[in-house]
């Protein structure tokens, strides 16, 4: 009905006005990149440079020295690798619980669906401060506080990835489950064959959500490693540099340890964000 | 017939499982927990009953009571500072990238949503030296404006506005994307219609996008204040609390008291409360816009 090349969006408007919206899209855009740049030129300073008054916005010798004294004080590699197993193995579990569940909720009729549904869809919205005091001991019961499965065997589930799993299995004709029961394809066959494949945008979606948000996570770990720290994923590693030398911290080290922390899911993110974006508006939801 | 019931069982088992076990099992704990006496080092077992106690205390006129109704006003200026923020900025940047039909939107929109993307822990980091009095670039950049230098993290009058500042910084990315969704619903033939009617920019905002809106703006609410609530790093990292508890925040203390001291009892009844008032903040809302919505 309207031709989006020549029906003018209601904002458009005046040449000036446009210009007017052109600054404030640039000022938008440059306030909301100065912490990271900020971070990663700080990262490149000299210990000096990065503690001055008034600030050095460009580091005059740009070096590296503040990331090779990370490594020295923190084992980055280590910590590297557990965010990865934590972040890997949960967006794993995620995936596979959720996709068997989202199939469970839309495809089959059964006695109390929606109130088990709804149930499950609460937790959604439970932070998880509420339930943290009796989770660390429960954990703590099955012996598996200050280790990695501590961490990850909790989140191995959560009500966002079967919520969204649902949503778009629904979608899925239910010829195409049909004729496959038909074919005699077991149950478990045609969630991981058929309907797999035919979700994997949201698939692929949900993975990212869930990668990025265990591997930002701070609370938990921190609260089931306590004292075990060669199993700290990087984001708590980091927060040991703050301890070194409190007095007078060195900023160049901590932006180092940060600058080192942020890229990973930013990486990811840049090349993904499409997915990103695409799940945000179809769930309005986050990796939780 | 039982091997389609089997099937069912077999397909909701893991996930509902580990629900059940992980978030279900914690929450009746936590209540079970809040009427007892019980060091969170030792076994459920030996936690004793001691009926309200937990909950006298805490509402108590003792350091105890202080330290938590301090934590919750906290966290309930927190959350509504930060919503007041999100909220309009949101709209203001999601109209920007979805309406004003201008290029380079999509760039504007990445490098928003990028900030979501980095976790918490170096958000507090970076901001901890972007506040920082003497050698932090904020300051010198209001001095440029002749804005003298403000204390930021460092004193009780604005350290919990500067935690707001920084969550906000990090979240609004995240709250456009909703907002822009939002707008993509509305379609275009009411504006169409509208400006044949006679009306302009304000009068379009006013009485079409913003009503329209209403359910995307109240989910993003809710939303906002879950996360809010959360609020964790910038505290445990960069004031502890501080300064005079300016931003002991409930999720920071809740965790001090119920895991660092070990008084799972008292912590247990913190979460319960903070749980009630989420439940009932919650509820209120979702009762209001439906009014609003008869209206």
């Amino acid at each position: 009905m309207s031709l989006p090349a020549t029906t003018p969006a209601p904002g458009a408007a005046s040449p000036a006005w446009r210009g007017i919206l052109y600054l404030l899209m640039i000022a938008i855009a440059v306030v909301s990149a100065f912490p990271l740049v900020w971070m990663v030129l700080s990262s490149l300073k000299t210990p000096a440079e990065a503690m001055q008054t008034p600030p050095v916005w460009i580091p005059g010798t740009p070096n590296l020295d503040a990331y090779s004294k990370v490594s020295e004080l923190i084992s980055v590699g280590r910590s590297f690798a557990n965010s990865a197993l934590i972040a890997g193995i949960t967006t794993a579990g995620i995936l596979v619980t959720s996709l068997m569940a989202g199939y469970a909720f839309a495809k089959y009729r059964f006695r109390y669906r929606e109130v088990l549904f709804a149930i499950t869809i609460a937790t959604m919205f439970l932070p998880p401060i509420v339930t943290l005091i009796p989770l660390y001991r429960l954990v703590g019961s099955i012996g598996l506080n200050a280790s990695l499965a501590g961490v990850i065997v909790p989140n191995l589930a959560n009500a966002f990835g079967i919520f969204l799993m649902r949503q778009f299995i629904a979608g899925v004709p239910d010829e195409l489950v049909e004729a496959a029961r038909l074919d005699g394809a077991s149950e478990f066959r045609i969630v991981f064959t058929i309907v797999a494949p035919a979700v994997a945008p949201a698939l692929a979606a949900l993975a990212l959500f869930a990668f990025v948000y265990h591997w930002n996570s701070y609370l938990w770990p921190l609260t089931v490693l306590q004292g075990n720290s060669s199993q700290y994923p990087i984001v708590i590693s980091l927060s040991r540099l703050l301890s070194y030398n409190r007095s007078a911290v060195n900023t160049g080290l901590v932006m180092a340890g940060a600058t080192l922390a942020v890229l990973p899911p930013l990486i990811l993110f840049v090349f993904l964000q499409r997915f990103f974006v695409r799940t945000i508006t179809s769930s309005g939801m986050t990796g939780q | 017939m039982s091997g389609f019931r089997k099937s069912i069982v077999a397909m909701l088992a893991p996930s509902l499982g580990l629900i059940a076990i992980f978030i279900l099992v914690p929450i009746a704990l936590t209540v079970w927990l809040a009427f007892t006496k019980w060091s969170s080092q030792t076994p459920f077992s030996t936690a004793t009953f001691i009926g309200l106690d937990n909950f006298r205390e805490i509402f108590g006129a003792g350091s105890v009571g202080r330290d938590f109704k301090g934590a919750l006003v906290n966290t309930a200026l927190y959350s509504l500072m930060s919503i007041a923020l999100i909220l309009p900025l949101s709209v203001l940047f999601g109209m920007l990238i979805h309406q004003a039909d201008l290029k380079g939107a999509n760039i504007l929109r990445t490098i928003l949503f990028a900030t979501y993307m980095v976790p918490m822990i170096a958000v507090a980091l970076v901001f901890s030296k972007l506040y920082s009095p003497s050698e932090g670039p904020i300051n010198q950049i209001l001095g440029w404006v002749g804005i003298g230098p403000l204390p930021w993290l460092s004193s009780p009058d604005t350290a919990l506005v500067s935690v707001v500042l920084l969550n906000v910084w990090q979240q609004v990315g995240y709250f456009t994307i909703l907002i822009i969704a939002g707008l993509t619903q509305i379609p275009q033939s009411i504006y169409e219609a509208a400006k044949m009617d006679g009306a302009r920019g304000p009068a379009l905002f006013g009485f079409i996008t913003l009503p329209l809106l209403q359910r995307t703006l109240l989910f993003s609410a809710v939303i906002a204040l879950i996360n809010a609530v959360q609020v964790f790093e910038p505290v445990a990292l960069v004031t502890q609390g501080g300064p005079v508890g300016s931003t002991n925040v409930m999720t920071y203390h809740i965790r001090r008291v119920g895991i660092e001291r070990a008084q799972g009892g008292l912590g247990s009844a913190m979460s319960v409360t903070l749980l009630l008032a989420l439940v009932v903040t919650v509820t209120a809302v979702f009762a209001l816009a439906r009014r609003e919505d008869r209206r």
